[in-house]
């Protein structure tokens, strides 16, 4: 299927705007440009892959290709590969690779360059980040030149994810040789869409349509992204024309930039279920009713609505809605007398409150400080304590990641964004058991949850062939999740992109990216 | 006077070792390091381990102190997570388009303040002056970012005068230099109101008079003369201001200048970028400071 009948086909998804727009202008126009809310640093997909994120992976999706990568709703798809099977033991892949398709250097998108990038993105040394997505890759076969076999260490259902991810683009191995493996992060050569015309790390990237493009010379001529850190910058300049997309709009200001004629909202759920880890470790939290007392303490329907004015959803699971293999358990109910008596059951009260130490960070998460004073409020209204510490962004992680003698927080606001979409990876990095739970997280399992029946099903969800049975385990093990409550649930936010109204084609992924590789007029 | 210049110029390397010194003590003693952020915010503590590996960041303090002066003396700063390299020249890329902010407002600062002094000076007690003054006090009371947006609102999004971001051509000039000078002109109003009403009480002003000097004459020939050196003081003093400022200012009119350079690398804890920026900003304080100090003595015969 060409990648433009494909979008045809999607028109009717909302997440869509193409789909919306029945007047195109008739003639494209010849420049667009993105405001984009963070910089465009590095464009290597190793290396410490894109830098900043999501700047760097929004350009990334214009510049290169993958073998697979997804749709807006998170579906993967064939890219420049035009099919994939997985074995049933889930320990290979084969793919059949795209005939035709070059790189922006003019050299061929053949079975020994997707080698060579396989294999780099397998070197520890050159590409120590996304270790999760890459580690199970044991090893790349060619056996002839349009088939390409991934062999696995271990059954890994999520490949395909991987290959979608935007880590898996295919960087051309003549650049390589040329730039250096330093020199792609600022000559990123790519199979994509677009080319580089000019990069000024931090301020802008001048992208111009390739002609080569297999999939057909793009609709817009150059595209500019062009880095507007300021909200108020970048919602003037979407109004004033100097930008046609921009990202990251305060949802405060939405209602005021609604009632711009000239401009279109695009909101999209994320894949980032926002709450306040559990510190498990703290025998007053490891009693299930005071974690379930504190769920119920906060008004969580009133945090979407007020704090993100609509822009948010309470969650119904630990993973959110979009998330491949969300399973839905149950809706979040606030009841803070039922709260009130399930701390008493657990033996606090008025006598006898319950004291929280709440680590919130500030400028990490959407309404951050706001949502965590909501909370602190709420928590008080049923008899806890609550003494709010909040910590700079830059400094948060440190903070919450500590080994376990040095843990200053009962809870702490947390959310994970699985980058590749896949549930299973979200759920593993978050509530897989923690090798060691004295030392720091093996990757986010902060709370230091364990429950044996969640780690069987996790693995099981993640090796076994029958995937109605691996979804049935994920579902399983979402409502052990759920009902365990490791966290005080809160809010799945929006994210929140503007176009100017001739704009089509522009994309806000669940996962954080506004995709403009489709932009045009 | 020469022999002054030498002296001052000899002591910036040692402020700047100075500074540098404390940079480190102070970055090495928060929680943290940048292989936090290289290694991404989903990396685990194994990621973060090798890639502080590879930075030398496992090594001893006083030989990661020691390894950093050997750099910075060849002009490395050392390994910038946001650039991936040495950023030296990504800061001197952007030190441009600051230093023409900053002399446009410092020029915008002259060609307004002191005519608006004087006039207030000159119209005492009469509506020119309450009418400067008034401005002071409203410019005085307004912050630079306030006013920088809502400079946007009217003449961008409204009126689609000026450009509302970027360094392309004049026009983009206009509405980021009056947000930064705004305060600068109301103190150098204020300032130069003061002093040509007292100067005007002394006797070399009532001698001009009674030479048949007309007033405009007697404000610009000789009061103004004997106003310069706290008016240079002032502005001078202030361009220090005008550095601080400019990292709000650059950051909303999305300028390409060290200010916003800076914001994004205190944002990314980019320590090494930080500390680029800041001794870039500690140097440009010093020079500036000995060019006022070297403009009094043109200005003041008696300093030579």
């Amino acid at each position: 299927m060409q990648r433009r009948d494909f979008l045809t086909a999607l028109a009717g998804a909302p997440l869509l705007v193409g789909g919306l727009r029945a007047h195109a202008q008739a003639t494209p126009a010849a420049a667009l440009t993105y405001g984009q809310s963070v910089g465009v640093l590095t464009l290597d997909p190793v290396h410490g892959s894109y830098t900043l994120y999501p700047a760097g992976s929004e350009a990334a999706l214009c510049i290169y290709d993958g073998l697979l990568t997804f749709a807006p709703d998170m579906k993967i798809i064939p890219q420049l590969a035009e099919s994939w099977t997985m074995a049933d033991d889930l320990k290979s892949c084969t793919l059949k690779l795209r005939t035709g398709a070059r790189f922006h250097d003019g050299t061929p998108v053949d079975v020994a360059a997707v080698k060579t990038n396989i294999e780099r993105l397998m070197d520890k040394q050159r590409n120590p980040t996304n270790r999760p997505l890459w580690d199970p890759v044991a090893g790349v076969e060619t056996p002839d030149a349009g088939t390409v076999i991934l062999r696995l260490s271990q059954p890994f259902s999520q490949l395909p994810n991987s290959l979608a991810h935007v880590s898996g683009a295919l960087v051309s191995p003549a650049a390589i040789e040329k730039y250096g493996e330093a020199g792609i992060a600022k000559n990123p050569v790519g199979a994509g869409p677009y080319r580089v015309a000019s990069f000024d790390p931090g301020q802008q990237l001048v992208l111009e349509a390739f002609d080569g493009y297999w999939g057909g010379r793009p609709k817009t001529a150059k595209l500019t992204l062009k880095t507007i850190a300021e909200p108020s910058t970048r919602i003037a300049a979407l109004r004033t024309g100097a930008a046609d997309i921009i990202d990251s709009v305060p949802v405060a200001l939405v209602a005021q930039l609604k009632q711009d004629p000239d401009v279109a909202i695009i909101n999209v759920p994320g894949l980032r279920p926002i709450g306040f880890v559990i510190n498990l470790t703290r025998p007053k939290l490891a009693d299930l009713r005071v974690r379930q007392a504190l769920n119920l303490a906060v008004p969580v329907d009133l945090i979407a609505s007020k704090v993100f004015f609509g822009f948010a959803r309470a969650p119904d699971s630990p993973l959110a809605f979009n998330t491949e293999g969300y399973a839905p358990v149950s809706k979040l109910l606030h009841d803070p007398a039922k709260a009130k008596a399930l701390l008493a059951a657990a033996g606090f009260g008025p006598d006898k409150p319950l004291e929280l130490a709440m680590f919130v960070s500030q400028g990490l998460f959407p309404g951050d400080v706001s949502v965590g004073e909501v909370v602190a409020n709420a928590l008080t209204q049923v008899g806890v304590k609550v003494e709010i510490t909040k910590i700079e962004a830059g400094s948060y992680w440190d903070a919450m990641r500590q080994d376990r003698a040095n843990i200053k927080w009962d809870i702490g606001m947390f959310g994970f964004n699985p980058a590749n979409a896949s549930g299973l990876y979200h759920l593993a990095s978050l509530f897989k058991s923690n090798a060691d739970d004295a030392a720091r997280p093996d990757v986010w399992n902060m709370a230091r949850y364990h429950n044996p029946e969640v780690d069987r099903l996790l693995a099981a969800a993640g090796t076994q062939a029958d995937r109605k049975q691996a979804a049935a385990d994920l579902a399983n093990a979402q409502a052990l999740i759920w009902n365990d409550a490791p966290y005080i649930w809160l809010q799945v936010n929006e994210n929140v992109s503007a176009v100017r109204r001739q704009v089509a084609g522009v994309e806000v992924w669940p996962i954080l990216f506004t995709n403009v590789r489709h932009a045009a007029t | 006077m020469l022999r002054l210049l030498a002296w001052r110029l000899a002591l910036i390397p040692l402020t700047v070792f100075g500074v540098v010194t404390i940079l480190f003590v102070i970055f090495k003693s928060v929680p943290g390091d940048e292989a936090t952020m290289i290694a991404g915010a989903t990396a685990t503590q194994a990621e973060i381990d090798v890639v502080r590996h590879q930075l030398g960041l496992d090594r001893p303090l006083p030989v990661q102190y020691a390894d950093h002066i050997v750099h910075l003396l060849r002009g490395d700063l050392g390994y910038s997570a946001t650039f991936r390299a040495n950023p030296l020249p990504r800061i001197l890329e952007r030190v441009p388009a600051t230093l023409l902010l900053t002399a446009a407002a410092i020029a915008l600062t002259v060609a307004a303040g002191i005519p608006a002094g004087i006039l207030a000076a000159a119209f005492q007690q009469r509506w020119p002056d309450f009418a400067v003054s008034t401005g002071v006090v409203a410019l005085l009371a307004v912050p630079n970012f306030w006013l920088g947006m809502m400079l946007i609102a009217l003449f961008s999004v409204q009126l689609h005068w000026l450009p509302s971001l970027g360094l392309a051509g004049p026009a983009s000039l206009v509405m980021p230099t009056i947000a930064l000078a705004a305060r600068l002109i109301a103190l150098v109003g204020r300032l130069v109101r003061g002093i040509v009403i007292e100067e005007q009480r002394k006797d070399y002003v009532r001698t001009a008079y009674a030479k048949g000097l007309a007033t405009p004459r007697v404000l610009y020939r000789h009061v103004l003369r004997n106003a310069l050196i706290p008016i240079v003081t002032v502005v001078g003093l202030q361009t220090g201001y005008l550095l601080g400022g400019s990292v709000v200012i650059e950051r909303l009119f999305a300028w390409p200048g060290i200010g916003d350079l800076l914001l994004t690398a205190v944002g990314l804890r980019d320590y090494t970028l930080v500390q680029g920026i800041t001794v870039l900003f500690v140097v440009g304080f010093l020079l500036i400071n000995l060019l006022t100090e070297m403009l009094y003595r043109v200005i003041n015969p008696r300093l030579r």
